[in-house]
């Protein structure tokens, strides 16, 4: 589904990624792990096309296609979903119609039927009870003055609705405590299908207790530097980052599991 | 009288004989005119609103005209709604028949025994050449009084329209008072909306005795060719509670100047302001917020949104006098910028004599956030879209604490229109 090949980003003179290889196939769950400033966030943002990462070197194919020559909402309608470390507060914009417009908008890429706005509410509030989310966000203003934990939510919540095939959730687990994190866990696990895959990006091993990843792999200043099954998380979690500061930081091939 | 050589309206107005009633008033107005000229750009408060177009043309006073108000009711105010028509009465528009005992919503011409404090708080001495033009010869404008502790319910609407009969731009002079008793509480929306070329010069007074609450919404969708002009004065005794918006979104050329005493302890004020501009539009708030006296607290916030060639100016001033301790005055400008040709000028002026009190201020001058927009566009929205919706929230935010909700239903939708954000519509 999802083929990266030496990607190199940068923002302003700061080089982020420095050689990046990851393949993603359909129905699988991948984990991003590293310490925090190691360029996770940047590889989520860069796959989802935010403008001011600069691309300078490899490849991104998502199903075949090239995913630079897609704008960030040409890859949103694709399926590509980038559930945000820091949802974005939108004053004045209400929620529910914010996501009903995101829906119809990905509906009418795929040629489904859009929903109007009763129809809309019928299925959205479906979606609230899978993220256990107080209906009364919906017709409040996108994420403006929404706890941490409700903004993730929100995210998840999101995502339930557009059915992206690749969703990158970028610390999905922060902000979150041990019950909210084990009821959207469940909630994405239950989204997973063989034609969806998952890109988990965290520092916390957490997480993958509750959706487990086929493959790890551990991001250092901008490279993979280790790639694991998801025995790996409980290495990391006992060890934590340092370690692998000293083991040979050389990019790793795709192909190359620890 | 150099004011009247120069500028026709005012020879004009002044030269028809003057209304009946308040008298002092307009005596005193008209004394005052004698020494006021009509601003240029020299002057400080007007140094970037150019009063050209208002110079160079002919305004005849407006006569009453037919009109049809269906689009503009309120479901909400169906019996609680006074009409004026290039500033004259209109009964057969108005109808005030769910009025709760005791409330007055009259038109000042049959209540000049009733409406002894106009002028009370725009004083002649405290008034620009167009307030005073306004006392020397209004004819006539919207009287509410809700006495102790009465809480009306339905909001009161008063609508004020201009309409251009024939070729010759036409001008009105409106009026509003607006005296809330001890304790009384309510809910007002003051409308101004017109077709064709006119001038519209109003002037509301409003005083909020002790523990009264009032919301006041300004709705001024004046007609693209219009200049619409009006000075407010407020007055906010002990623990009483005004919060105003003021949403400025036609007129080619308007000017708001709100000045709030806060006159007694424990008075509380929000004040706040959106104008929505394009083309070559122009709106100007001078704003005034006197802290006499300890314990009151403000709140002001200032949204203004420029496109294509228009032009926002604010000058947001805040004095906490001497002695007004344990002030809680806040005031946010904040400016959004679509067009490289349009232009903001906001600033605020805090100046402040007690040295136990909490003034804060702020102005942010900027383009769409970035980041905000990579978040729409990742849920699929292209930036076309995306920027509208912004745009269509940054005005939002201060809409929805609106409480009238057919009014709020009507803005909504008028802003979205605005901004090209009616994909959202059917969820307004
Ligand atoms: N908008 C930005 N401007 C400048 N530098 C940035 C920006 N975003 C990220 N960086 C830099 O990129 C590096 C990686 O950041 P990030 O991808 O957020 O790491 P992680 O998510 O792994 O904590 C950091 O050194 C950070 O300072
Ligand atoms: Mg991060």
């Amino acid at each position: 589904m999802l083929s990266i090949r030496g990607l190199r980003a940068r923002i302003g003179d700061n080089e982020v990624l420095k050689g990046i290889d990851l393949d993603i196939q359909a129905g699988e769950v991948h984990a991003i792990m590293g310490p925090n400033g190691s360029g996770k966030s940047t590889l989520g943002k860069v796959l989802a096309g935010h403008p001011s990462f600069e691309v300078t070197g490899g490849e991104v194919l998502f199903e075949g296609k090239n995913l630079f020559e897609m704008a960030a909402d040409e890859r949103a309608r694709a399926g590509i979903f980038l559930g945000f470390q820091h949802p974005i507060e939108v004053p004045g914009v209400s929620n529910a119609s914010f996501i009903r417009l995101a829906y119809n908008k990905k509906a009418e890429a795929d040629g489904r039927e859009e929903l109007d706005p009763l129809e809309f509410d019928d299925f959205i509030r479906e979606k609230l009870i899978e993220v256990k989310m107080d209906p009364s966000l919906l017709d409040r203003s996108l994420n403006e003055g929404f706890s941490g934990g409700e903004k993730k939510r929100n995210e998840i919540l999101q995502m339930a609705a557009l059915e992206p095939k690749l969703a990158i959730l970028d610390e999905l687990d922060s902000g979150l405590d041990i019950d909210a994190l084990r009821v959207l866990g469940e909630a994405v696990n239950r989204q997973m299908k063989p034609e969806r895959a998952l890109l988990l990006i965290t520092h916390f091993p957490r997480l993958l207790e509750t959706i487990q990843p086929h493959q790890i792999h551990v991001l250092f200043n901008g490279r993979i530097v280790k790639r694991g099954g998801k025995e790996l998380a409980l290495e990391l979690e006992e060890r934590g980052y340092d370690w692998l500061k000293t083991e040979d930081a050389a990019p790793l091939s795709p192909v190359g599991r620890a | 009288m150099a004011a009247l050589t120069e500028c026709c309206l005012l020879s004009e107005l002044l030269a028809a004989p003057r209304p009946a009633e308040w008298e002092v008033l307009r005596r005193s107005a008209e004394a005052r005119l004698q020494a006021q000229e009509l601003p240029t750009l020299k002057d400080e408060d007007w140094k970037y609103t150019d009063l050209k177009a208002l110079r160079e043309t002919a305004f005849t006073p407006g006569v009453s005209a037919e009109v049809g108000i269906a689009e503009n009711i309120l479901p909400e105010a169906v019996g609680t709604r006074l009409v004026f028509v290039n500033g004259h009465f209109a009964p057969r528009l108005s109808n005030t028949s769910a009025l709760p005992p005791g409330v007055r919503m009259l038109p000042l011409a049959t209540a000049s025994a009733a409406a002894v404090s106009l002028g009370a708080l725009a004083t002649p001495e405290s008034s620009d050449i167009f307030a005073n033009l306004n006392h020397a010869r209004f004819t006539d404008g919207a009287y509410l009084f809700v006495p102790k502790n009465v809480r009306v319910e339905a909001p009161l609407h008063v609508l004020f329209l201009s309409h251009q009969e024939g070729a010759a731009a036409t001008c009105s002079l409106p009026r509003l008072l607006v005296v809330l008793e001890r304790g009384a509480q309510a809910q007002i929306v003051e409308e101004y909306l017109g077709r064709g070329q006119y001038l519209t010069n109003a002037v509301v007074e409003v005083h909020l005795h002790e523990n009264a609450n009032l919301t006041h919404e300004r709705v001024q969708r004046e007609s693209k060719d219009a200049i619409h002009i009006t000075t407010l004065a407020a007055r906010v005794d002990r623990g009483a509670r005004y919060v105003s918006r003021t949403l400025s979104l036609g007129a080619r050329l308007s000017r708001q100047t709100p000045k709030v005493r806060m006159a007694e302890e424990g008075a509380e004020l929000e004040l706040h302001g959106l104008a929505l501009l394009d083309q070559d539009q122009v709106a100007d708030t001078h704003s005034l917020i006197d802290h006499l006296v300890p314990h009151c607290s403000s709140r002001q916030l200032h949204k203004t949104i420029v496109d294509g060639r228009s032009r926002g100016i604010f000058n947001g001033k805040i004095f906490v006098h001497p002695g007004a301790q344990q002030t809680d005055a806040q005031q946010q400008a904040r400016s959004l910028l679509l067009s490289e040709h349009a232009r903001v000028d906001a600033k605020p002026e805090l100046e402040i004599y007690a040295d136990d009190v909490k003034c804060a201020h702020g102005a942010a001058i900027g383009q769409l956030d970035p980041e905000e927009l990579f978040y729409l566009q990742s849920r699929g929205l292209n930036l076309e879209t995306a920027r509208n919706l912004l745009t269509y929230g940054f005005a939002a935010e201060l809409l929805a604490a609106i409480p009238v909700l057919s009014l709020r239903r009507q803005l909504r939708r008028a802003v979205m229109a605005r901004t090209n954000a009616s994909e959202l519509e059917v969820l307004a």
